[in-house]
């Protein structure tokens, strides 16, 4: 039961990041981007790579994690800022669709389908460590950073740009430079979050790493409450946590887990675009007719 | 007070078959207010999104004190001292007043601003001397959404004043306005003019073309008919017509 909690927990913030990270560009900015698991995919497997390779040290293979989602994100980021809104997410869902093919076919880095096995479990002085410490801190330096650039003015920067992006350029701001600064962040991020997730797995393949990823870190930005702090967090332990909860009712049986964890995700989907369209602990008015 | 702010010639932009623009020509001279009338799809505003960049010239120059500004994108444009309003505002809408005017003052694009603390202090301060000006700064901590629509008006003007710019574009700034209002814009406008400030106008209400602005460029069509102080523009019985839909017809 205990190793259970530790790895319920430990994806629960992994995920944190992934939706922390997310929220910096969609809340913040309002880049709709639907290939968040593409930098969480590149990060674990740049992450699993040096684990495998050189060293299982957890912090070399964050930072080359976080460089590798990083820096594909500049290169991958620049052309598709130059559309907006719904054009951004058609971007970005060709993005996830390519990269989910690169990860499938791309063997020699990627392990192709069957993907990377035994990862070795971090190592820090040649002790190895749990990744829940290390997935716990890194969450909170993503939160601290996020809450100190939110509060700043990059914060400010972005809102406007989110909020009418000609009226911030008219006012001397570089919005593809902000909106690059911004994408390369959060997928720096993810990449940290990939890493951390590849050590603590030890096995990854690119199942990890589809839409569906990409859509359930969306869903947990949404159900949080995109733009605030401590919504998408909020989001990635409901979310990460019903199953757990589901799989422990007893009058459900095992095999029917999955079909009722559909019909409750549906349905708290509907009821919360209802009554709370900004999130759980998003602004009310902001869902809300303002005619 | 004498020198040209800024100089375009020959302006001209098309839009498929439309000729929008057609060597648009004119100077704005620092301290004063030049209103850009004509009828709708004069182009008018297309004139702005070609000096600020916003659209791209088929041909013509523009210059901002000798300066070319041709193919600089809008930011660019901006940060050579160019601030410009929108009919539809383009307000921040979920950021507070204070945070509107002070989006104003902060031109970096990277993770903060240069300068430190001492330039934050008096961004904040350029922040406040804006709102006090619009008669906001009791609202300074209210959305811009939440905002009745002549204080949105003035929001827009807040940015502007808080950005410090020696050009003003404004796109129908006193549209809507109730006359204590318009009294205030007004105000506004000419304090602007007496710091130097170079001041382009669109305007459909000819009352407030004829009390604030001292020179009035006539477009229609996309070419300029006609320039020179208000009364004597506005009382010429052909651009009348013209401006009024009272267009003469050309023979067959």
């Amino acid at each position: 039961m205990t190793a259970f909690l530790i790895n319920l927990a430990t994806l629960a913030a992994i995920s944190g990041i992934l939706a922390s990270t997310l929220n910096f560009i969609v809340g913040y900015a309002g880049i709709f981007s639907v290939a968040h698991a593409v930098f969480f995919g590149l990060g674990a497997y740049g992450g699993a790579q040096v684990a495998l390779l050189l060293v299982p040290n957890p912090f070399l293979a964050c930072l080359v994690a976080a460089v590798i989602a990083g820096g594909l994100s500049l290169c991958l980021a620049l052309p598709a800022l130059r559309v907006r809104g719904e054009y951004f997410v058609a971007a970005s869902l060709g993005l996830q669709m390519v990269a989910a093919t690169l990860f499938a076919e791309l063997k020699p880095l990627t392990g192709g389908i069957g993907g990377l096995v035994g990862i070795p479990r971090p190592e820090i002085l040649g002790t190895i460590v749990p990744v829940l410490p290390l997935a716990l801190a890194a969450l909170a330096l993503i939160l601290w950073a996020t809450a100190r650039l939110q509060r700043g003015t990059f914060g400010r920067t972005l809102q406007s740009i989110r909020d009418a992006d000609s009226a911030a350029e008219s006012l001397g701001k570089n919005v593809n430079a902000a909106k690059t600064l911004a994408v390369v962040f959060a997928c720096a991020g993810a990449g940290v979050a990939g890493a951390l997730y590849a050590l603590h797995l030890s096995f990854i393949n690119v199942e990890s790493f589809t839409l569906d990823q990409s859509i359930q870190i969306m869903a947990m930005v949404i159900i949080g409450g995109a733009g605030t702090l401590w919504g998408p967090l909020v989001g990635a332990v409901l979310l990460l946590s019903l199953p757990a909860v589901i799989s422990f009712i007893p009058f459900i049986p095992p095999t029917e887990v999955g079909a009722v964890q559909q019909i409750i995700y549906g349905t708290a989907m509907t009821l919360l675009m209802i009554f709370r369209p900004a999130g759980l602990l998003g602004d009310m008015s902001k869902g809300k007719s303002t005619a | 007070m004498t020198g040209i702010a800024l100089r375009s010639e020959n302006l001209s932009r098309s839009f498929g078959g439309v000729q929008a623009v057609a060597g648009v020509s004119l100077s704005l001279p620092e301290g004063q207010v030049t209103a850009l009338v004509g009828p709708n799809g004069a182009g008018k505003t297309t004139t702005f999104n070609l000096i600020t960049g916003n659209l791209r010239a088929d041909s013509g120059t523009a210059e901002i004190r000798g300066k070319p500004i041709m193919g600089l994108k809008p930011w660019q444009v901006a940060r050579l001292g160019v601030a410009r309003s929108y009919q539809d505002l383009r307000l921040f809408t979920h950021m507070t007043v204070r945070e509107n005017v002070l989006a104003a003052t902060e031109t970096s694009s990277w993770f903060w601003q240069p300068g430190g603390r001492r330039a934050q202090q008096q961004r904040e301060h350029r922040a406040e001397s804006a709102m006090e000006a619009t008669g906001l700064t009791a609202l300074a901590d209210a959305r811009a959404v939440d905002l009745a629509y002549a204080e949105r008006k003035f929001l827009s003007m807040a940015r502007i004043l808080a950005a410090e710019a020696d050009i003003w574009l404004l796109d129908e700034p006193a549209s809507g306005l109730d006359l204590s209002s318009r009294i205030r814009f007004g105000t506004l406008l000419k304090d602007a003019q007496a710091r130097g400030v170079a001041i382009c106008l669109i305007e459909h209400n000819l009352d407030v073309v004829v009390e604030l602005s001292n020179r009035i460029a006539f477009l229609d069509q996309g070419k300029v008919l006609a320039e020179g102080d208000p009364q004597t523009i506005l009382k010429d019985p052909a651009l009348a017509a013209i401006y009024f839909g009272d267009r003469p017809q050309e023979a067959a």
